[in-house]
């Protein structure tokens, strides 16, 4: 699997780089702005690009900006954003439409070396991955503003937690030590409470339950 | 410096009434002495009622240059020679004593002239040369005609002042008096060039064309018996007729000259204390009224500096004190003894300094007040540049400081945490060793994660990485309370305007959330001309007094800084509204 890495720390960019090939990931590049990503990401034309949202030369939203342009010049491209603050607003422009193998995490989850690995693959595969944290973010929102969440029981919204993060009915039940079984059950009950359409497909669920919080 | 208020209401004060009476006064002599002329003269009877008209019409314009210009002398001048030439028409009346009269007042009218050209426009006589100019030339109308009635007793009524029938004195009389009157119009001619050639281009075209109608005036009607009836043989009425037309002329352009020449309607100093006395709100520039109380629009208001030893004008320039002989002067104004600033007047139109520093006196304690106004609004505004630098400082440290911590020790902590965890997923450690550098990860997670919220509270991402607007969604994003809100920011805005938005913004949500128990808040951004206008209303229990809490009182001096003001609208029971307007222009 190979991959392009954005991020102006050369100490982070090393530690990332172990990570990866770690995790069995082969790095063909690094860069450390915006434009440089974007260059050799269309040169290289990666399977995953991993990129810091903050770089030179602006440090605002450099690494975001090129990453949203990789996404639209190759559109096969598994893109992981990490960043050090995130932002319901970054998730909502990341999982836009119907985006498939996409992934929003603090830069801090680097460092679980086996999750981190196991989230890269899953958006490799086409999934959605987003931060336990910007997932919360979306959930109290949604809870606060009144979009029927606050109506679920509490572990129905542990379970609509776990589908807006991106895990599947097998890993939800993993998580959570119930039966698969229980799982679709829960999930039912939140369909018919938000009034969305039954999906069997994990990632359109995902885009439903995502679209529904940031409604 | 003596002082009297009687040498200051001399020169100004003009009361009407008294003026109305003298008009009456004039209209009534002219009235009786036009009746008594069409009683008494059987020669062309236009020619002589002529004599009263020109007597009331050089009173009537000397008394209009004395109610508008009440501290000149130029009106009283033309009353007087108003005066002067109704007697002299006595002359033509059949009333023994009035006839001498008018013998002997003749030609005075021609003085009278005379005095005017030289007095103009500043009502004073300035030099000794121009002072025996015209003393000579009251001498020539007044004693150098006294051979003329004195030698020929035909010319002096019912042969009353004749004292011999000598007719070669009188010629020789006659040729001295004519002699000594081109000297004084020479002499008058040469002082008038020399004026004309020192003065402004401004006051030479007002000046110009009086001089050569005045000096053409005198010419004219000394010379005109000889030149029109004996050399061209036109008519004694007729030339009579001739010379009266051109001396009217003459103080009607004067008092034209003086109103409507470029020269401000002069008010007096009373009403210049009725400036004084305004509301400083409504009073008009102070240097302003100074030019209307002095008549003179160049007037410059100097004020003096200790630290630079020297006068400055109301913008801080430095100003020069006029050179002797450039036409401008200069008057101290002092207050208790101690020089505060000076009048730099135009000393051709104005030639009583007295005036000049009179009207110091009265405005000198607003001088002052007004140059300490200068001081202090300076001093305000450089405080206030002063407290933006500060503010700005600080913000530039807040930036600082977050990117130093995203940089370092955010960075620092994701490679110690990555250094336990390969600790931990060692094959060789042991499982207690694993357990340990795990635990150890995880605290150093839950340390990354203190240090995030510091951070944001510090300088968060989304200002620095998007700015306001971005900044403003993430916050609502967060509250804890049903936010709605209502975003319409386009165009750039600047860092500090944005800066303090925000911290506005967050610190009036904070409170509500604490303080508020309100159930729903509103964020308002818009944009208001080149204004950025910040709402956050709540609908709690109100109640919040603007000094409370210093949150929001630093945010109060954060907006102040900028030129902005913030609000804070509460009432019991009807919620709290933060209201700031923060000024985007350069």
């Amino acid at each position: 699997m190979r991959v392009v890495i954005g991020e102006d720390e050369a100490l982070l960019r090393e530690g990332l780089a172990y990570v990866l090939n770690h995790g069995g990931f082969d790095v063909v590049a690094s860069a450390g702005n915006g434009a440089d990503l974007l260059r050799l990401a269309r040169q290289h034309e990666p399977e995953l690009v991993i990129t810091d949202i903050r770089m030179p030369p602006g440090h605002t939203d450099e690494g975001l900006r090129a990453a949203l342009q990789i996404r639209q010049l190759l559109p096969h491209t598994a893109i992981v954003v990490l960043s050090q603050h995130l932002q319901r607003q970054y998730a909502v422009e990341l999982v836009a439409e119907q985006s498939a193998g996409v992934g929003y995490l603090l830069k801090q989850r680097i460092a679980d070396i086996a999750t981190f690995c196991g989230d890269l693959l899953r958006v490799c595969a086409g999934e959605i991955v987003l931060d336990p944290e910007v997932v919360l973010l979306m959930l109290t929102r949604a809870r606060t503003e009144g979009h029927g969440v606050q109506r679920l029981t509490a572990r129905q919204q542990e379970v609509l937690d776990l589908m807006a993060q991106g895990l599947n009915n097998a890993a939800i039940a993993r998580r959570l030590l119930i039966s698969e079984k229980a799982v679709v059950s829960h999930a039912s009950h939140i369909y018919d409470e938000l009034g969305l359409q039954t999906d069997d497909d994990s990632h359109r669920r995902v885009l439903a339950v995502l679209s529904h919080l940031n409604r | 410096m003596s002082f009297s208020w009687k040498s200051v209401m001399s020169g100004v004060r003009a009361p009407s009434m008294a003026l109305i009476l003298l008009a009456a006064a004039v209209v009534l002599t002219g009235g009786v002495e036009a009746a008594l002329l069409a009683h008494d003269y059987d020669g062309p009877l236009f020619v002589v009622e002529l004599f009263p008209v020109a007597g009331i019409i050089f009173a009537a314009a000397g008394l209009v240059a004395w109610e508008r210009r009440p501290s000149n002398q130029l009106g009283a001048i033309m009353v007087v020679g108003g005066f002067a030439w109704l007697v002299a028409a006595l002359v033509n009346t059949e009333v023994t004593v009035l006839e001498v009269a008018g013998t002997v007042l003749q030609t005075v009218a021609l003085g009278v002239v005379i005095h005017l050209l030289l007095a103009f426009p500043s009502g004073k006589l300035q030099s000794r040369m121009t002072f025996a100019t015209v003393v000579l030339a009251y001498f020539v109308c007044l004693v150098l005609q006294i051979p003329h009635y004195l030698f020929i007793p035909a010319s002096s009524p019912g042969g009353l002042l004749a004292v011999a029938d000598r007719p070669d004195l009188a010629a020789a009389a006659k040729w001295v008096q004519q002699g000594i009157g081109i000297a004084v119009v020479v002499s008058a001619a040469v002082i008038l060039i020399g004026r004309l050639r020192r003065s402004s281009t401004q006051h030479r075209r007002v000046l110009g064309p009086l001089y050569v109608y005045g000096t053409g005036a005198v010419v004219f009607i000394s010379f005109a018996p000889n030149v029109l009836r004996s050399l061209l043989g036109i008519s004694a009425a007729a030339t009579a007729a001739l010379q009266i037309t051109a001396l009217i002329g003459v103080p009607v352009a004067f008092t034209v000259g003086l109103l409507a020449g470029g020269f401000a309607r002069t008010s007096d100093l009373q009403q210049l204390g009725v400036w004084l006395g305004s509301t400083v709100t409504s009073r008009p520039p102070l240097l302003q009224a100074l030019s209307r109380a002095l008549g003179d629009e160049s007037v410059q208001l100097a004020y003096w500096t200790a630290e630079q030893d020297g006068y400055v004008d109301g913008q801080g320039r430095p100003l020069e004190v006029p050179r002797e002989g450039s036409g401008r002067n200069s008057a101290l104004i002092e207050v208790g003894g101690r020089r505060v600033g000076a009048v730099f007047y135009d000393s051709v139109l104005i030639g009583n300094p007295e005036l000049v520093r009179s009207a110091g006196r009265v405005v000198g304690i607003a001088v002052e007040q007004e140059w300490m106004t200068g001081e202090l609004l300076a001093s305000r505004e450089a405080l206030r540049l002063s407290s933006a630098r500060i503010v700005a400082a600080g913000d530039r440290e807040r930036r600082r400081i977050a990117r130093d911590l995203h940089d370092g020790l955010q960075m620092q902590l994701v490679l110690l945490a990555l250094e336990a965890q390969r600790l931990a997923g060692d094959p060789a450690a042991s499982p207690s060793i694993t357990v340990a550098a795990t635990t150890l990860r995880l605290r150093i997670d839950a340390a990354a994660g203190e240090l995030r919220k510091l951070v944001y509270d510090i300088m968060p991402a989304p200002l620095v990485e998007r700015g306001l607007e971005a900044a403003t969604r993430d916050l609502v994003d967060r509250m804890p309370l049903p936010t709605k809100l209502d975003l319409d920011v386009a165009g750039s805005i600047p860092e500090s305007a944005s800066s303090a938005a925000y911290f506005v913004i967050a610190e009036a949500l904070a409170n509500a959330v604490k303080h508020s128990g309100a159930t729903g808040l509103v964020v308002r951004v818009g944009r208001s001309d080149d204004d950025i206008v910040v709402e956050v209303a709540d609908n709690g229990i109100g109640g919040a007094a603007p000094g409370e809490g210093l949150g929001l009182r630093s945010l109060a001096d954060r907006v102040g800084v900028l030129g902005g003001s913030l609000r804070i609208h509460s009432v019991a029971g009807g919620g709290t509204r933060v209201v700031a307007e923060l000024p985007c222009g350069s």
